[in-house]
């Protein structure tokens, strides 16, 4: 008995001695108290290595858990990540009132510009309701072209587009098969849905749909990309639009065959005639954030929120593009540039200014009256005329981007 | 050579085919233990534990997470708990296979199933207290089976509950419950439990002229036997608590209702395997009384074992008692792991 004790107190001792070992081994916890919670985390023990999202984003600042919910004090994966909000991805749409911050940063502020959360998720891109109410129409299943569901039942009271709600759509709740099978196969490209596999189709759901590049050469060989940009480039774009065609007469998705290599045949399919500067620049060099991000009301089609002509930009023969010179130093423009530095705007600066009056922040008025544009996911500086006092022969009545395509297009 | 304290506890000499670990099982004597490691390991979480639903998770993650060695002492706390559950059985099992219950230890039997109701009773507030969402569909439910209880059920509930809805209160109470409600009332029955052996002649042995050996150990033998055991069921709390972490889930919140997670603790699955049934106060309330009351009422209820057969396994005086006994076991584990098959 004498022995068994001894024996047993020995092997008690060095079950001590590795748990006392593997106690020390244990890795030393890294606490983060962000400035905006003050709530302590320790997400840095095991993520230390996750570059900082955004410079607007500071992690000393934010944190994780403001973004990206979980556990903040628990160091073990099950745990710590049972509670994230979105998964990896806490800007889906269905968790992103909670994740970016509801109504302190991206939603419910007096500035109607920083309503990013009520705009996006009300925008065009994000109810699919054009191509909804389209193929309805087309089917017969409704009398005119106007927009009565979205992906999400949406309601949007202030809409100054007449359009003050939109209904979940149910395809399955269609008697025609049709519509059943636009269901099934083409609602793969809003901004909740999960992109069809493929690299060239990868992107998350949400803001960083746009936002979060999965598309660049750094993106592409990893699976953890922690960045949301401005400078998005088309290729981002392209992950929807512009990787093949929805073929109406067996509602399946064709994806396109060739693999271009260059941006002259990657640029946007479905347009025949273009110049050269569209495709040199990228979507968002011209495409405003408007047009890409709604203004907050609800759309029956693209066509109701997208505006940019080329004479945005250039004018007409009669008339100059719009511009503003930059007297405010809380002007808007100051932001954008700072988010995405491709531009050292300065008071006194004037730049082109939309039909709507959106800011072309990239853009410069020179001294000489012509007229400059960094890209904004390039940095490539380029200069450019107004049409007013070339030798352009336009009429004068159709002043659309088309018609300036009759003479200004290269091939393909 | 005078024994000391802990030498003094036990009696001088103790029949020696009583005292072997294959008779005793040193049940009895692994719950003594187990309690303390309870004690000891439950004071220590008492400094870091802050009983308010806000807090309650939070500081159990600190505890477990961020505390040096406070992941030990929980995990340590949470084995004991459960260990404490085998042990008890098996000693209720070991007294009843035995037949060791019969007068004048009658009395005593009733103190060790009012333990075993009480170290349930532990287990289940202590549960409760990790106030996350692994627990709160079986909060939510057992409170509710206390107000399906006809006349008092609404009384008791908010005596239990403090509230219409589990809260804060709960809270409160049920910590207050755990760490001294239950656990003076566990102190004073468990020591009124073992002055009861002494006091009813150590243990069960049969009449001198019917004993197959008169060998006795003395009371150092049997102290050396016990740290034996202990040594044994420290090496198996401490790899236990280490290899397999106590469970933990996510804090209960206001948008986390939804009980992901809903089961009832290991030791009333089978409750929650009958509810299944409906009728929640039959099921949920009146049977587990039932089998509880059963257990109380066989010294009562059926043959007694005779004075001839004790101190061995199996006597053939209590056939009955035995087979009813290994039927409720029988039951009980069966519908546990009925209620542990995923659904069909």
């Amino acid at each position: 008995m004498r022995r068994l004790i001894v024996i047993a107190s020995a092997l008690l001792l060095l079950t001590l001695l590795g748990i006392a070992w593997w106690e020390s081994r244990r890795v030393k916890p890294v606490a983060l108290i962000p400035t905006i919670t003050g709530q302590v985390e320790y997400c840095l023990t095991c993520h230390a290595d996750i570059a900082q999202i955004s410079k607007s984003h500071p992690v000393q600042t934010f944190g994780c858990v403001l973004c990206h919910g979980g556990e903040p004090l628990a160091l073990t994966d099950d745990l710590a990540h049972s509670t994230l909000r979105g998964g990896k991805n806490p800007s889906d749409f269905s968790v992103v009132q909670a994740s970016c911050s509801g109504d302190k940063c991206h939603s419910g502020t007096a500035e109607t510009y920083s309503n990013h959360i009520q705009r996006a998720t009300t925008s065009i891109q994000a109810t699919y309701a054009g191509a909804i109410a389209s193929i309805l129409y087309t089917f017969g299943a409704q009398p005119d072209l106007t927009a009565h569901y979205g992906i999400t039942a949406v309601e949007d009271p202030l809409s100054t587009s007449g359009i003050t709600e939109l209904q979940a759509f149910d395809p399955m709740a269609q008697t025609n098969p049709f519509i059943k099978l636009f269901g099934q196969n083409c609602l793969t490209c809003h901004l909740s849905a999960q992109p069809i596999d493929g690299q060239v189709y990868t992107r998350f759901t949400g803001c960083a749909a746009c936002h979060t590049p999965t598309q660049t050469a750094e993106a592409t060989q990893t699976t953890e990309i922690h960045k949301l940009t401005t400078a998005i480039s088309y290729t981002q774009c392209d992950t929807c639009h512009n990787r093949g065609n929805y073929d109406l007469r067996t509602m399946t998705f064709v994806p396109r065959q060739d693999t271009p290599t260059d941006r002259l045949h990657n640029y946007y399919q479905p347009i025949a005639q273009f110049t050269k500067c569209e495709y040199t620049l990228d979507c968002v060099d011209c495409h405003t954030r408007t047009e890409a991000m709604g203004d907050g009301s609800l759309y029956s089609n693209k066509l109701d929120i997208q505006y940019i002509q080329c004479k945005t930009c250039h004018g007409t023969l009669i008339a100059l593009p719009q511009t503003r010179t930059l007297t405010d130093p809380n002007d808007l423009v100051f932001r954008l540039a700072q988010l995405n530095p491709v531009v050292n705007l300065q008071l006194g600066d004037t730049i082109l200014v939309t039909e709507k009056s959106e800011p072309l922040w990239n853009t410069r008025v020179m001294p000489d009256g012509t007229y400059e544009l960094v890209g904004e996911a390039t940095g490539q500086l380029f200069g450019f005329k107004p049409v007013m006092g070339s030798g352009c022969q336009q009429d004068p009545n159709d002043q659309s981007s088309a018609a300036c395509h009759q003479c200004h297009s290269v091939q393909r | 050579m005078r024994p000391s304290f802990y030498d003094h506890l036990h009696p001088p000499t103790i029949p020696a085919p009583q005292a072997r670990f294959r008779y005793t099982l040193a049940a009895g004597g692994l719950a003594v233990f187990f309690m303390l490691v309870l004690l000891v390991t439950g004071v220590l979480e008492m400094f870091y534990y802050i009983p308010t639903p806000e807090q309650a998770g939070a500081s159990i993650q600190t505890l477990t997470f961020l505390v040096p060695y406070g992941g030990l002492v929980r995990n340590l706390h949470y084995w004991s708990a459960q260990l404490l559950i085998v042990v008890v059985v098996l000693h209720l099992l070991r007294v009843i296979f035995t037949g060791a219950y019969i007068s004048p230890r009658r009395f005593n039997y009733l103190l060790g199933m009012s333990l075993l109701v009480i170290c349930l009773l532990m287990d289940f507030t202590g549960y409760i207290l990790r106030w996350d969402q692994g627990i709160h569909w079986a909060l939510v439910t057992s409170t509710n089976l206390i107000k399906s209880i006809p006349l008092i059920g609404s009384g008791l509930y908010t005596i239990l509950v403090g509230g219409s809805q589990p809260g804060s209160a709960t809270l409160i109470r049920f910590y207050g419950w755990h760490i001294f409600g239950l656990t003076l009332v566990a102190g004073v029955v468990l020591v009124w439990h073992l002055f009861r052996i002494r006091r009813d002649g150590g243990i069960a042995v049969p009449p001198p002229l019917k004993r197959e050996s008169l060998d006795r150990i003395s009371r150092y033998e049997l102290v050396r036997r016990e740290v034996l055991a202990i040594l044994l069921a420290s090496i198996a709390l401490l790899l236990l608590a280490v290899f397999v972490p106590a469970p933990l889930a996510p804090p209960i919140t206001e948008a986390s209702s939804n009980y992901a997670t809903a089961h009832a603790p290991w030791f009333f699955l089978w409750i929650q395997e009958m509810l299944k049934q409906g009728n929640p106060f039959l099921w949920g309330v009146v049977v587990p009384l039932v089998v509880i009351a059963a257990m109380t009422l066989i010294p009562y209820i059926f043959p007694k074992p005779t004075k001839d057969e004790l101190g061995k396994w199996f006597p053939h005086s209590n056939r009955l008692a035995q087979i009813f006994f290994i039927l409720i076991l029988l039951v009980i584990g069966i519908l546990t792991i009925v209620d542990l098959l995923p659904a069909s």
